[in-house]
Parts: C-alpha cells; structure tokens; sequence
C-alpha cells in the first residue's frame, strides 16, 4: 500500500505586481511512494522542490489536486521534517526542543528521543542549549527529531545545504545508518545530485515549470563512494536530464551541484 | 643583526606586561567598575560643589543628615510601605493587562485595528495627567495612584508585547506547524518565552515611569506615602526635606532595578550564549 500519494497536485501563487503573472510553481504532479523507501527529489533552482514539501506537510495549501498520507496504524499521518537549518527553540535545551514536537511526553517519549540522541552521537547534550553546539551538531539534533516522531513520512528539505562539506558528508553517512536501522519513508529534496544518487533507492527529476521530467530507480549496494563507475555513470545521467530541463527552458537557469 | 632598541619577542612567548602600581591604578580606573564609581564620585563632587554655591540647592552632606534625622523619627518605611503597596499593584494590573492585549494585537489583525490607537494614545498621555485625572475621579483614595500606576505602565509593555509577537520567527512557526503542535502549545512555549525579551524591555520602561506616576499621584491626592511626603517638606519650604525624599525615591528604582529586574532577567534568558549575558 501506498504511502504517500499524490493526484494532479498544482500549486499556483498570485502574481506578485500588476503587470506580472502568477507563478505555476507545481503543476500536475503525480507520485506514488511505497512504505520504507528512500526518494530523492531533485531539480534546478525555482522548479518547486520546497514548494512541494510545504504542501505535503499541510504548512502550504494546494491549488488542486490531492494528497493521501497513509498511517500504518490508522488515524493520522505523523510527519517528521528536516529544514535547511535547524529550527531549534533557542529557549529550551536540546532534550526539550526533542519533546516540544510531542504531544505525549510520559517516559517512552523520553526513551525515544534518548535513544535517537544516541544515534547520532549527541546523547550527552540533552541538557545543553542550541547555542552550546555546533551548526553541524544542531542539525543532527533536528534529524533526531524528526525521527523521535516516529513518522509515517520523513520530509528533508536540503538538510546539510547550509554545512560544509565535511560536516555534510559525516551527517550524511549518518542518516544513511538510521535509515537502514529504522527503514522510515524518506523524501529527500537536494540540489546536489550525487548526494542523492548516494542516499536514495529511486530518483525524481523535476523541471522548472514545476513538472516531473524523469525519474531513475537505484539498485546499487549502499554505502555509494562517489569514486565507483557506476555511480558516477548515474550522476552523470541525470546531470544529463538537467541539461535538457535548461535547453527546454533556453536561458541561464541555476546549475545543480555536481560534487558529492 | 642588529634589533635597535625594541625588546626581542622569542616565538611563543608572551610579551611582558608592566604591573607596577600605577599600572594597575590605571587598569582599576578604566575597568567597568572603575568607570561606575568615578561617575558616582563624580556626581557626589558635583552636587556638593552646586550645594556650596547656591542657597537653595541642599548639598549631600545636609540631605544625609536630614535623611538621619528622618529615620530616627520614624515613619521613611511606613511611607514607603504604603507607596510600594500601591506601585506593586499597579504593576501588576500593567503586567496582565499589558500581556493580553499586546497578544491580542500581535497575533489578530482585527484585535490590532480595534486597539492600537487607543494605545498609542495611551503612550502619549505623560503620568502627571493620569495622576490628576485619577485625583479627579477618585480623590484622595488608594485607586488613584494604583490606577496611575497602571495606567502609565499599561500601554508600554502592550506595544512591546505586540512588536514582540509579531516579530516570533517565521521558521519556528512553520516547523512547529509542520510537527502539527498545537496553537496552544505554540503560544504556550514558542511564543511567550520569545517575546518575555519584550515583555521585560516594556515592563522595565512601564516601571520606571509608574514610580513617577505614583510619586505624582500622592503628590496630588494622598496623605500617606512618598509622594506626600515628600510635598509635605515642599510645602514647608524645608529644601532638605524635599531633595532628601527625591533622594530616596531615586535611589529605591535604582536598587530595585539592579537587585531585582537585572538578575530577574538574567536567569530567564540564561540560555542565551555567555558572551551575550556577560
């Protein structure tokens, strides 16, 4: 059964002056993501990426179309999101900025979000403030909770976008290893193609006109070097596709990131 | 090769500093502390140099004594009981009246056309003219220096708040929408913990303008307290009196605001970094 799905969904914002003209941002979008996989979304600057995502987790409304979010055990969907930057109540420690997206904050949620601290190396900081820590250690903090709610659907907006390349590939690796433990639904957006070829079991390619153009499905062995044949005949591929998106649209729209 | 007259540095070393005492004197003098107390020594020197030269300008050695004098009488801390009373509940009134309707303002565009002028209008209106205002409306009774109080101080932490909730960050907002967490818990720990920076910012102002208005409000309709104290030395003509009781007067807002408000406001935003909260 189907995760998330997604009909005919478009998203069209009001032109911005007089003269302008409104903005399709997403149009006619269809998408199907199955329970435990790992999908990237991947596309130029402007092509509706974030857009999508503020749809999906109800913070945006669309302006037709439908989405279903389905919840293993009935009921509501439960979201989890990582931002570009961590969105950290300064005001609370880190183990309060965990409980703060929860309703129920008895002992298991305690455990819970204990045992995602530990995970990605921060189990000592629960009673620290953000400012106490790092950008990078921030943004781990703001993974493990959205992995603390026990998601139905895990939505990344360009998490490590704003870290340096060294942070990012550390936190990168990291993800990698509480996905395969927890096998949540991830849908990840990033700029950086070969940081999804790397983390992701299927590849979507969106347009600057908000449509899907291609989408690629990875059966390659985890973990990914950048360095193997394979995957850099694959970043190269949808590179490729880019480049069709930006003949298509024939001017200077936003290169992706090419390194990994 | 030659190194003239500058004194050679080896790598690593630190270069020696002069701690003679004239060295440290000076340190003293610069530090923070040294600046604080020059400036009091400073305004002592002054006042008693103004005191020297005019008649009518009691200096600080006259107001000392007749502060003294006053003690030894009896009657600074009933005057002042009663007036802190009044300001305390005042304040009070400020503080809940002055949080809700900011709240209102700043999270409901309809709450904020409905009230923002009266509020501004409320800023305008200096503390002498509630203190008469309410000497007309209640004569010579507790509410008019408590409603005085309130009344000056209201309308500062109401715009604050406002601008305070206004101002909570969009990101926080939408990653909490994002979570699903409740309006009520959203007010409850994302923005009222934001805006307590305003809340305190406008209370403090609220409060140093309310003690002016409660010391205005006995002037002009009490028989107790501070304020009419401190016009009964006027009255009498007695400048020592008078500049003794605004002495006081000054001196309790000054300790109240470095003994309660200051470490009232570190504690709350201890999680600032260090460096902000030095």
């Amino acid at each position: 059964m189907a995760v998330l799905k997604v009909e005919n969904l478009t998203k069209v914002f009001p032109a911005a002056g007089k003269d302008a003209e409104p903005t399709r941002a997403i149009d006619r979008i269809d998408l199907e993501l199955s329970g435990h996989a790992f999908v990237s979304l991947v596309g130029p600057s402007g092509c509706g990426k974030s857009t999508f995502l503020n749809i999906l987790s109800g913070v945006e409304e669309p302006t037709d179309g439908s989405i279903t979010v389905t919840s293993d055990e009935g009921g509501p969907a439960r979201f989890g999101y990582v931002f570009q930057d961590p969105r950290l109540l300064p005001w609370r420690t880190i183990m309060q900025n965990i409980l703060y997206v929860h309703d129920d904050r008895g002992e298991e949620t305690k455990r819970r979000a204990l045992e995602y601290l530990d995970m990605v190396g921060l189990a000592h900081t629960g009673g620290m403030y953000p400012a106490q820590l790092s950008g990078g250690m921030q943004q781990r903090v703001g993974i493990a909770r959205a992995f603390s709610v026990d998601p139905d659907l895990l939505l990344m907006d360009e998490p490590f976008s704003h870290l340096d390349a060294i942070t990012a590939r550390s936190l990168r690796d990291q993800l990698q290893e509480i996905w395969n433990r927890t096998r949540k639904t991830v849908l990840f957006v990033t700029h950086d193609v070969m940081e999804a070829v790397q983390l992701s079991g299927k590849i979507i390619v969106m347009s600057r006109d908000g449509r899907i153009h291609a989408e690629f499905t990875i059966d390659l062995p985890h973990p990914r070097s950048a360095a193997d044949p394979e995957v850099a005949a694959l970043q190269a591929e949808i590179l490729g596709e880019f480049e069709k998106i930006q003949a298509a649209a024939g001017n200077g729209a936003a290169a992706p990131a090419q390194a990994g | 090769m030659s190194t003239g007259a500058a004194a050679r540095i080896e790598p690593g070393a630190r270069p020696r500093r002069d701690t003679g005492l004239p060295r440290r004197l000076l340190d003293a003098v610069l530090s923070n502390t040294g600046a604080r107390i020059t400036s009091y020594l400073v305004f002592v020197l002054g006042w008693q140099i103004l005191g020297g030269l005019y008649e009518r300008v009691p200096g600080p050695v006259e107001v000392v004594q007749f502060l003294a004098d006053e003690i030894g009488r009896g009657g600074v801390w009933d005057a002042f009981q009663v007036t802190l009373e009044r300001f305390f509940a005042g304040v009070a009134i400020a503080f809940v009246a002055g949080v809700v309707i900011g709240l209102l303002m700043g999270m409901w565009p309809l709450a904020r056309a409905l009230l923002k002028d009266t509020t501004m209008v409320g800023l305008a209106i200096p503390a002498i003219i509630w203190a008469l205002l309410t000497a007309l409306w209640f004569g010579f009774s507790w509410k008019a220096p408590v409603l005085t109080v309130a009344l000056t101080a209201t309308p500062f932490v109401a715009i604050n708040v406002t601008q305070g909730v206004q101002g909570t960050p969009r990101d926080l907002i939408r990653m909490s929408k994002a979570f699903g967490v409740s309006t009520h818990r959203r007010v409850r720990e994302l923005v009222l913990p934001f805006i307590m920076d305003y809340v305190f910012t406008g209370l403090r102002f609220g409060i140093i303008l309310g003690w002016n208005g409660v010391l205005l409000s006995e002037w002009f309709a009490s028989t107790e307290g501070v304020g009419w104290r401190t016009r009964y030395w006027y009255d009498a003509n007695n400048f020592d009196g008078f500049v003794a009781w605004i002495f006081l007067f000054v001196a309790f807002i000054v300790v109240f605001d470095r003994l309660v408000l200051s470490p009232i406001q570190r504690r709350v935003f201890r999680w600032r970094t260090t460096v902000a909260m030095r």
